[in-house]
């Protein structure tokens, strides 16, 4: 049995896999694992990189495994050194949904996917004060991926935030895009860290007051609301403080209809009508 | 009044229209540029709501002074609700705000009608331009478009914004006679057909230079108010299907019609049950995906059943086609199984080209084999149900009972 470090990057895995490929070092020989976690057999060095031809693959199945790659998972790379050997064995369906090994791959594309969705969505924005010209920075961000996404999933925030200057950090990487140029570093710096956890103790009271609004409580369904959007972005977000009130109110016969109570505490304005209801309303009656 | 005040009073003026789609608008960034924004023709929902529906657009009315009375509506002028009016670069501002905080990817901005339909359009184009021509903004916007406004206003707005809505509200012109006077049902497709037209003109016009916007890239919706008045799913599912036919609408949305405080007489003082907008929905998507017809959705019926889907109630009346071989039938009437939707059917018929297909693909697939199961043959199933009569087949398939509402 060889064991090899988890620790790797996609390209580095790719390089030990095809070695060992080359050597024909089967599935059920080679294991992954973390090298914090002390191992019966210990750590094998990485393998050479041999000779020869390089295994044939279908190109869809190296793009696959790329994709499914980000999932954190212990022992990720033993799934995919399995589709890999079996594809490079004339499995040409190793990493499709139909196989067994296949769907679980497919699964972990899902995962990455729907995370990186998650990043463009929950993320928060907190803009940087004015008070200190010297930073080189307009926005901070606090966020808490469950898959490793950040470096090719906050280019979005690019495409999104024109000449903006931004920073993401997360508990495990981070990424700060200075107006032309994204810098990725793992871990994340300390002052990053720091900078970010600042930020996300701000309040938006103009948001809230949006977020308020908007809610129906005649239409009350937080199971709908919990289905979308998991709890633990919710902790994240300005608005998520105000639904358990929201909730409970609409639940004490708010909602019977669906004005926000605030709005309903303000003075009211019934308006006049024009002169005639038929006729187009005179030009000037509402200025 | 300050903006905070403003904007809960404008936003809860907003609330009543269901739309919050920010998908269409076509692929473009800010990468490196001055401005902001981006958009790649999906959508993005940033937050919900505890009533479950989603926040993607900064949804607000510039005002919710109103000249009109349409009896459903909370800002029909002789309501007794606070009053608000933005200006234009309070909104744009607002924008710029919640979307560099990544609260919204754009802005839905529709408003009461101040002074004339005219000024009123004028004023929602404005801040449009603004946004666009002012703060080089990428992002999503969706104009509320006023029926009654001159076309050239309309095509002006198309230019701007991504998508463009006109609300229709209620089906029939009686409807609008008697809850909504002021509107006309002639004029709102009037203005439907400008923008059907500016589309279509935009996409022959072969001499278009890419950098000119295109017209209204994310196409037109629409809005239909279900439970203010007394008109049927079959009404409202016809007109839904005209106007998907007649003017390409990309979406009718359907609200339930929510009770508003200090209700006139005219409406409701409860609301329709939410499961009949549901209903709606499921049936609107078999029409714009499925090729079903609203007369195959509703047989003899004024209204879509309440207890099972409307796939589901469609099968109950064509046993005749059923049990179907997942192996044989071609990819349409896959499609057509309750529990089965087109993706999945794609799917098998794809896998059935490697191999048979088992009852176990549909598990996979995550149809929904409770309501599947009855109505199909695979390599290693028969339905045992198969000789069950409607009646009893439909007892076992009833969704679950729903909770009473407060109201009953």
């Amino acid at each position: 049995m060889r064991i090899l470090s988890d620790a790797l990057t996609f390209d580095a895995w790719r390089d030990q896999a095809r070695a060992l490929l080359r050597q024909g070092a089967a599935p059920e020989t080679v294991s992954w694992e973390a090298p914090d976690r002390p191992s019966l057999f210990g750590l094998s060095p990485p393998p050479d990189a041999g000779e020869g031809p390089a295994p044939r693959v279908p190109a869809a199945l190296v793009a696959a495994l790329r994709q499914a790659a980000p999932y954190r998972v212990a022992g990720r790379w033993n799934l995919l050194y399995r589709v890999l050997w079996r594809g490079a064995h004339g499995e040409r369906q190793a990493h499709l949904p139909g196989d067994r090994d296949g769907s679980a791959l497919q699964r972990r594309i899902k995962a990455v996917r729907r995370e990186a969705h998650h990043l463009h969505a929950f993320l928060r924005f907190q803009p940087v004060a004015d008070d200190d010209p010297q930073r080189p920075l307009d926005l901070l961000a606090w966020f808490e991926p469950a898959h490793d996404i950040l470096p090719w999933a906050s280019e979005h925030f690019a495409d999104r935030l024109g000449r903006r200057r931004w920073l993401i950090a997360t508990p495990l990487d981070g990424v700060w895009y200075d107006g032309e140029h994204s810098h990725y570093h793992a871990p994340c710096p300390e002052s990053w860290r720091a900078l970010a956890r600042e930020a996300r103790r701000q309040d938006d009271p103009l948001w809230r007051t949006y977020y308020r609004s908007l809610f129906n409580p005649a239409r009350l369904n937080p199971t709908a609301m919990q289905g979308h959007m998991p709890a633990r972005f919710r902790a994240h977000t300005p608005e998520g403080r105000d639904i358990p009130g929201l909730v409970a109110d609409a639940r004490r016969g708010a909602r019977r209809h669906g004005q926000a109570a605030a709005v309903g505490a303000l003075p009211g304005k019934a308006l006049r009508a024009p002169k005639s209801p038929d006729a187009p309303p005179p030009p000037g009656a509402l200025k | 009044m300050d903006v905070t005040r403003k904007l809960a009073v404008l936003a809860d003026a907003a609330k009543y229209d269901a739309s919050c789609a920010s998908s269409g608008a076509p692929r473009r960034g800010s990468r490196g540029k001055a401005g902001l924004g981006n958009s790649n023709g999906t959508g993005i929902c940033h937050s919900y709501t505890p009533d479950g529906r989603c926040v993607s657009l900064l949804k607000i009315l510039l005002t919710n002074f109103c000249l009109y009375d349409c009896q459903y509506c909370v800002n029909r002028r002789s309501s007794d609700v606070p009053r608000a009016r933005f200006t234009p670069e309070e909104v744009a501002r607002l924008t710029l705000d919640f979307y560099e905080r990544n609260y919204v990817s754009g802005l839905f901005l529709s408003s009461g009608i101040i002074r004339s339909p005219d000024y009123t359009m004028e004023q929602l184009v404005r801040v449009a331009r603004l946004l666009r021509e002012e703060h080089g903004f990428r992002g999503y916007i969706h104009l509320k478009t006023i029926p009654e406004a001159d076309p050239a206003l309309i095509d002006q707005a198309a230019r701007f914004a991504d998508r463009l809505s006109v609300n229709i509200e209620l089906p029939s012109e009686r409807g609008l006679r008697d809850l909504a006077p002021e509107k006309q049902l002639g004029g709102i497709r009037r203005a439907m057909g400008t923008i059907h037209a500016g589309t279509e003109a935009d996409q022959a016009d072969k001499s278009r230079s890419p950098k000119r916007p295109r017209y209204a890239p994310g196409g037109q919706s629409t809005q239909m108010i279900v439970g203010a008045d007394a008109s049927s799913d079959r009404l409202i599912l016809d007109t839904a299907d005209q106007l998907y036919r007649r003017f390409r609408l990309k979406r009718v949305y359907y609200s339930a019609f929510s009770p508003i405080p200090n209700s006139p007489g005219t409406v409701p003082l409860r609301p329709p049950p939410l499961l009949r907008e549901h209903r709606l929905y499921q049936a609107d998507f078999l029409l714009r995906g499925y090729g079903f017809q609203p007369a195959e959705l509703l047989a003899d019926n004024e209204q879509l059943p309440l207890d099972i889907d409307p796939k589901l109630a469609w099968a109950l009346r064509h046993r005749d086609l059923f049990p179907l071989d997942l192996n044989r039938a071609p990819r349409e009437l896959i499609g057509r199984v309750p529990g089965i939707g087109l993706r999945s059917a794609e799917r098998l018929v794809d896998l059935r080209r490697h191999r048979r297909v088992r009852f176990e693909d549909l598990v996979r697939l995550r149809c929904v084999v409770a309501k599947a199961r009855p109505f199909v043959v695979t390599a290693d199933h028969r339905p045992r149900d198969a000789g069950l009569d409607s009646g009893a087949l439909r007892r076992q398939l009833v969704d679950a009972p729903v909770q009473a509402s407060l109201w009953d």
